[in-house]
């Protein structure tokens, strides 16, 4: 094997710190024994490297092959989907290692291996996913700067620094694609995630639901106000609106329950600036978004649904941005229809007989729905009532009465649900609300961050002429849930992300730590919203800022003239490299005379001299000897003698020497043999 | 007279007493002929003394011949200032280096400091005694012998040093019939082993050389010249390549050998031919190439396109 062909020492290494680069990131998504295979595969090539093994042999690839396809599928069951695939992916690339002898199969490894470097995005785009993918990049093309450099038999940091300055050099061709390359729709789908677990809300609530949710520090969403952020108690993003309870679960309205009167939402007369504020939702595979009400948004992909919720057709998989326009103080949905009205009264036909009870008397003693409202939350407010995350479990059934005259103790979920179900037994039109309630303002970038143990629960009532009042039974019995969070209301009990030892929103009381994760998250809502944000709509609104309004035709100049510009430089450069020959016409036509000679199957070697070539050819068809030998003398006459002794001018000369070459027309190598023959 | 006829008489008469070696002889010659330095390294008992001396005789110049030991000290070689009594003054007594030809022999078996002291006479044409310059006559030529490296008490010579020989020649066996003819020859002592005659005087001499630097070498050969140096600075199975004199001593040998066969102009065949001895000993194999300097020049050979694009 050519040296050329070998794989230097100093490659391999840099070949197998690529591969543990690749897997990395993967690494909690995959099996163990996917990584197993990995050490595996390592050690078997640093062995075959040190002559103690061979490479392996062509049936145990294929027992290895198949292994792994059954392998993948005790796994995960399937091999449809990302996380099945990628994980196929990574067990061939660990496989191609053992493969691993010449320079072609390092190219294939490694240019595999910048395709695992994108699939990490297919998980997340987060921004430290994709500067650990920057730093993967660079090793992976560290290892191919190495493999060109034979007889680097030791391991070498200095490629680094190579393979680093060359990427620094593609950095401005990287930025110009950024913003000009076309965004283009997704060209083919794939089951994206359908292992993960969806996160957040889910659509129907029951008791410990969200107590649970709030064991997760992970952001649900962030949101940037254009103006002054209101007070935090007034911070109520509703999700869902939760209209039908059945054995204690409240859920939601799915879209075939409604009537197609009641699909569109009622009109609601809009007064006032209202609040404007983007909201980035982090990936949910739920289609709920969030909004302070009564929320509009004109962000085409989002909708409002006929109880004023926002939604997003497609389901969240990455993180979404959109714009909300809220007006908080306007009513909404003044009369109330009929279907409303009976959809939104309706309870189980028996059960919880004490709480119907209770219900009608207070209802009888307040004389209006207001006073009534007002008259339950008093009832929470002086009984003694505990807001805790650890209420103890209720009996399945008459679960609100046992709740409300036995136990005491509950979380939001609890009250709201208790709540409505009152109004309800009393025929006042009422439903529970989930969302978040709150945020943590970050003061580095003016954003909130809502993060899941934000969950709430509250309630909505309908009172005439007022339309739907948001109600909050937890404010009444824990101020400070709403005033200042969780963490403060929890703080006594200290059930605040108590499963969560890592999590950072833990240590909030630490201040250069939390100013840390300030930071980095405003890093991250810009990441989020310049970034993987920057999607067809904005690239088009940024190239009309700046150069007007764009044609199709005049953004392909523009892209094709900025890449110009980027390559140009490059290419002035290559060209005036000094050790670039000028191209002879003698030599072309000799070059033409070598392929005539081609039919004859006869090449000439490189280092072969015309007249050893022509001694060769003569040899073997002294046929063509004397034409063979008139060029062969002209052209070393032409190429080496001097030039201003020989006869004639060059130019004559060259078209001479052209059109000798021209009459030289050998027949096919067959075609002379078989002439032989016949003689 | 024809250039030619001058050589093939004075290969000729070297071969009477170097049997089998015309290749050599002529290589030899060439080097003389472009002003270079010669080095021919062999096992012992190769001819290399024969060689050097059947040159010198030939070639009709005043030698000496200095055989280096492990001791010699550079004063041995250079000359030497001796306090004159009755003069009350310093007289220079010039050492053997003072003469048209020098035969280093065995020179790789001197220590590095002696072997340096060579240097600025090979590349000057002077040498330099307690601070006084002195001109050496002209021509000048040194013809050194080594044993090949590998064996015991020997100093290798520093690439600086090998790239002042214009030529490495290895002699190797004598083909079986001249080598029989060689026995034959001690048996029958009648035929006395002659001393070859002088045929080349200094007028020729400058004759070859001025019909030497009239040879031509065209555009095309300049890149198939160029082709070669960078092959060796650019292929990964060499460690060093071929520097800049690496590269003229090519043209000028080609240009010489073109010469010596009466051509007003080089071409590629004269390269490959003067290729081994002058870009052998200047050419150092990569770290993880299994050849030598023999198979870096066979890849030259071989691999390096003469026609050009």
């Amino acid at each position: 094997m050519s040296t050329l062909q070998q794989i230097p020492r100093n490659a391999l290494v840099w070949i197998i710190i690529s591969l543990f680069a690749l897997v990395a990131p993967h690494a909690s998504r995959l099996p163990i024994w996917i990584l197993a295979l990995y050490a595996v595969a390592v050690i078997w090539r640093l062995q075959v490297h040190r002559g103690r093994w061979s490479f392996p042999g062509r049936w145990v690839k294929v027992v290895m092959i198949l292994s792994g396809f059954v392998g993948i599928y005790a796994s995960y069951g399937s091999f449809v989907g990302l996380e099945p695939t990628v994980a196929l992916l990574l067990i061939a690339f660990a496989l191609k290692l053992l493969e691993l002898s010449h320079r072609k199969d390092a190219y294939v490894l490694l240019f595999l291996g910048y395709f695992i470097c994108l699939t990490q995005f297919l998980f997340s785009q987060d921004l430290l996913v994709t500067l650990y993918a920057l730093v993967s990049v660079t090793v992976v093309t560290t290892a191919l700067v190495a493999i060109h450099r034979p007889g680097e038999h030791q391991f070498k940091l200095g490629t680094l620094h190579v393979a680093s300055v060359m990427l620094l050099q593609a950095l401005p061709l990287m930025i110009v694609l950024f913003f000009l390359f076309p965004r283009f729709g997704p060209l083919w789908t794939v089951p994206i995630k359908n292992h993960t677990a969806k996160t957040g809300m889910s659509d129907f609530m029951k008791p410990g639901d969200v107590a649970s949710l709030s064991q997760s520090a992970d952001v649900a969403f962030r949101v940037k106000f254009d103006g002054e952020i209101p007070v935090k108690s007034a911070l109520y993003w509703r999700g869902l609106v939760l209209s039908r309870i059945e054995q204690g679960v409240w859920s939601a309205l799915s879209f075939y329950d409604l009537p197609a009167n009641q699909l569109r939402p009622q009109e609601v007369i809009i007064g006032g600036e209202p609040i404007r504020y983007n909201v980035i939702m982090e990936p949910t595979q739920q289609r709920w978004l969030y909004g302070l009400k009564y929320a509009r948004s004109d962000t085409r992909t989002v909708m409002q649904a006929s109880d004023f919720r926002l939604f997003s057709p497609t389901l969240i998989e990455t993180e979404f941005m959109y714009t909300v326009d809220s007006w908080t103080d306007v009513p909404v949905e003044e009369t109330l229809s009929d279907w409303r009205r009976t959809t939104e009264t309706q309870l189980p036909p028996t059960g919880n007989a004490k709480t119907r009870k209770l219900s009608l008397e207070l209802r009888e003693e307040a004389g209006s729905n207001a006073a009534f409202v007002d008259l339950v939350l008093d009832r929470f407010r002086v009984e003694p009532y505990v807001y805790t995350l650890r209420p103890g479990l209720l009996p399945e059934e008459d679960s609100i009465d046992a709740f409300l005259f036995q136990s005491q103790r509950g979380f939001c979920e609890h009250y709201a649900s208790a709540f409505v179900f009152m109004m309800r037994a009393a025929g006042v039109p009422a439903r529970v609300v989930a969302g978040y309630q709150g945020g943590e303002i970050n003061p580095v970038n003016k954003t909130v961050i809502v993060h899941q143990f934000d969950a709430h629960a509250w309630a909505e009532v309908w009172l005439a002429s007022r339309g739907w009042v948001r109600v909050d039974p937890t404010a009444a019995i824990s101020p400070l849930r709403i005033e200042f969070g969780l963490e403060e209301a929890m703080a006594s009990e200290g059930s605040f992300l108590s499963a969560m030892l890592l999590s950072p929103a833990r240590y909030r009381s630490i201040p250069l730590l939390n100013l840390l994760r300030l930071r980095y998250d405003a890093l991250t809502y810009r990441w989020q919203t310049w970034v993987v944000g920057f999607d067809s709509e904005r690239q088009f609104n940024l190239l009309r800022s700046f150069f007007g309004e764009t044609t199709a035709k005049a953004f392909a100049i523009l892209l094709l003239g900025s890449w110009a510009l980027v390559l140009l430089p490059v290419a002035i450069s290559l060209f005036r490299a000094p050790d670039i020959e000028p191209v002879r016409p003698l030599a072309k036509h000799y070059r033409i005379f070598c392929k005539r000679l081609a039919r004859l199957d006869l090449i000439r070697g490189a280092g072969e001299t015309p007249s050893q070539f022509a001694q060769r050819v003569a040899e073997e068809f002294p046929d063509y000897a004397e034409q063979l030998w008139q060029i062969t003398d002209l052209y070393n006459q032409l190429a080496y003698a001097d030039a201003q002794r020989s006869a004639g001018n060059a130019a004559q000369n060259l078209q001479h020497f052209a059109r000798v070459i021209n009459r030289f027309r050998p027949k096919r190598r067959s075609a002379v043999l078989m002439t032989r023959a016949e003689r | 007279m024809q250039i030619q006829v001058i050589i093939d008489s004075a290969v000729e008469e070297i071969g009477q007493t170097l049997l089998g070696k015309e290749p050599q002889i002529r290589l030899a010659l060439c080097c003389l002929f472009a002003r270079g330095h010669l080095l021919i390294e062999d096992l012992p008992g190769m001819g290399k003394t024969t060689l050097s001396h059947a040159l010198a005789a030939v070639l009709g110049l005043s030698w000496k011949r200095v055989q280096f030991t492990s001791d010699l000290l550079p004063a041995d070689i250079l000359g030497v200032s001796v306090f004159d009594a009755n003069k009350s003054s310093f007289n220079f007594h010039p050492g053997p280096i003072f003469t048209q030809l020098l035969l280093a022999d065995e020179i790789n078996r001197t220590t590095p400091r002696t072997q340096s002291a060579l240097l600025e006479a090979m590349a000057e044409g002077q040498v330099t005694v307690e601070g006084e310059t002195r001109p050496l006559p002209q021509p000048f030529f040194v013809i050194a012998t080594q044993n090949p490296i590998h064996q015991s008490g020997t100093y290798p010579l520093p690439e600086s040093q090998l790239d002042r020989f214009l030529m490495r020649l290895e002699l190797g066996y004598p083909p079986p019939r001249a080598e029989r003819e060689m026995l034959e020859r001690r048996h029958s002592a009648a035929l006395e082993i002659k001393q070859p005659r002088h045929c080349i005087d200094l007028d020729q001499l400058e004759m070859i050389r001025v019909a030497v630097s009239q040879v031509h070498a065209s555009e095309n050969l300049l890149d198939y010249l160029q082709r070669l140096v960078a092959y060796t600075r650019q292929s990964a199975e060499f460690e060093v390549g071929l520097s800049p004199r690496g590269a003229l001593a090519l043209l000028d040998c080609a240009k010489t050998w073109a010469a010596m066969h009466n051509r007003g102009h080089v071409v590629p065949e004269d390269v490959q031919f003067v290729l081994p001895a002058v870009a052998g000993h200047r050419l150092i194999p990569s770290g993880d190439y299994a050849g030598d300097g023999h198979a870096l020049v066979d890849l030259l050979q071989r691999n390096v396109d003469i026609v050009g694009s």
